[in-house]
């Protein structure tokens, strides 16, 4: 009895001491965790695709009822703006039209001169539709979640195009699932082009939804709505994917504003590219052209 | 003395394991692509206050090491490549500790206090968050976005505190008296 006693007296008193130290010990830990996490950057990197392949049957689940309740926040914002977004649409329309017939033309042109100067074709893009079923977008990540992975060969910096354009690049891979960093995030550089000057570039995020156009030899050259399209510089992408269209010019700096919109994204498409080569013109065109109608159906 | 059987050990489970299991769910929330306006924007932020409320109703359901895995896992899932992994965890751990050692201003109280805690503990947790990602990345973060996500959860607050809190009220009706265990080590700070 007294043995029991003297035991649970003992017991009582660490008890007593690990409570006291918990909080301490607590806080230590997570100073440990995020020393490890800075110093150990693949092991955070593999712990995160494991916790990527976690919830991502978690978030397929519940991708049903969250798609249903964006669709009804969407169709109230739509039911309100419906006869605008109907004569812009025919506007657009027409528009479209316009350009797809100066395509064709183009690529005809484009063939047969190819055909003449013994061109030979980079190797082919072949892309991978997938369904963006999270995102990770917070105050200091801009981002997304695929229901892609390793097993139909998403790779880490692969491109992630939109109909309108270049969405981002993919970050982690899972076996199941992908992270897409957005071209808005502030760990997002992407070498790109200025479609009329030919001007390379570099094109930063800073989570804001405009993006910064850095290291330009000359700002002078740069006007308000000139387009932007990746140049295929130092990896995998192809060349030639609109990204967005420059909305500021100021002493401050140059600003893009992205094509996509990231607002409204539910499917996307991975661009396989295979090894480094030129695409040319399929890169630009075939990620534009098919997209539209299947965001209609 | 504990009631035995099958169905009052399966209630105690369900009920130690409620909270745990409130919180996961939560942190696989911050993921979903909810598209609402404003809304979506404070969904990393919801973790935070589920821990904020369960650690007022039962901090000893939501234990320290709980807390800590939960965090990292919501670092992990939520962070870009270079962010800090594991202060979410410091943050729920502190605000755990910040509310059962203030147990006294916090429970039992008018709910507009409770509120004000909250805006307050909440301020601490975006700030600690803010501030330890712009040292752990060395660039300059846009504080607004984490404030405007900061001002819209204190403003959801009272809609989803109470919905929290009635997990917890029906707890005591539910459970006999001597059927509750007398081991309640966050009752005994307070």
């Amino acid at each position: 009895m007294a043995i029991r006693d003297d035991f649970e007296v003992v017991a009582g008193q660490v008890r007593t001491v690990v409570q006291r130290f918990a909080l301490g010990l607590l806080v230590v830990a997570a100073f440990v965790i995020m020393l490890i996490g800075k110093a150990d950057t693949v092991l955070v990197e593999h712990a995160r695709v494991v916790a990527l392949d976690f919830a991502s049957p978690v978030l397929e689940a519940i991708a049903r009822p969250v798609a249903y309740a964006n669709r009804a926040i969407a169709d109230l914002k739509e039911f309100a703006s419906l006869r605008e977004e109907n004569a812009r649409l025919r506007e657009e329309n027409s528009r479209l039209l316009a350009w797809q017939t100066a395509a064709r033309r183009l690529e005809n042109e484009n063939e047969g001169l190819r055909g003449l100067a013994n061109f030979r074709e980079g190797p082919e893009a072949s892309f991978i539709t997938a369904r963006i079923v999270g995102d990770s977008v917070s105050a200091y990540v801009r981002g997304a979640l695929l229901n892609v992975g390793r097993q139909v060969g998403v790779a880490p910096g692969q491109a992630v195009v939109t109909g309108e354009g270049l969405a981002g690049r993919i970050a982690e891979v899972g076996d199941n699932s992908a992270r897409v960093l957005f071209v808005t995030d502030v760990n997002s550089r992407l070498p790109v082009l200025i479609e009329r000057t030919r001007e390379r570039a570099i094109l930063a995020g800073d989570n804001s939804p405009r993006l910064r156009l850095t290291l330009l030899q000359s700002v002078a050259g740069v006007q308000r709505g000139d387009r932007i399209v990746t140049s295929g510089h130092g990896g995998s992408f192809p060349v030639g994917i609109p990204v967005g269209e420059v909305v500021e010019t100021s002493e401050g700096g140059v600003r893009v504003r992205p094509f996509a919109d990231f607002s409204r994204l539910e499917f996307v498409r991975v661009v396989d590219y295979g090894v480094t080569g030129l695409v040319g013109g399929t890169g630009s065109s075939q990620p534009v052209a098919p997209m539209p109608g299947q965001k209609a159906r | 003395m504990r009631a035995d059987g099958a169905l009052a050990a399966l209630d105690r489970w369900g009920r130690a394991a409620l909270p745990g299991s409130v919180l996961l769910f939560f942190v696989l929330l911050t993921l979903a692509p909810l598209r609402a306006p404003y809304l979506s924007d404070t969904l990393p932020l919801l973790p935070a206050l589920v821990v904020f409320q369960f650690s007022l109703a039962t901090p000893e359901r939501l234990p320290g090491p709980l807390l800590l895995a939960m965090g990292v896992l919501l670092d992990l899932l939520l962070g870009g490549p270079g962010a800090p992994v594991g202060v979410s965890a410091l943050g729920f751990v502190l605000i755990r500790a910040a509310v059962v050692a203030n147990r006294r201003y916090l429970v039992g109280v008018p709910f507009l206090f409770q509120w004000v805690g909250f805006c307050i503990l909440m301020f601490g947790f975006v700030a600690l968050v803010w501030a330890f990602t712009t040292l752990w990345t060395w660039t300059a973060i846009d504080p607004v976005p984490a404030l405007m996500q900061y001002i819209v959860t204190v403003v959801i607050y009272p809609l989803l505190a109470p919905l929290l809190a009635r997990v917890r009220a029906r707890d005591p009706l539910n459970v006999p008296e001597l059927s509750r265990g007398t081991a309640r080590p966050g009752e005994t700070t307070s």
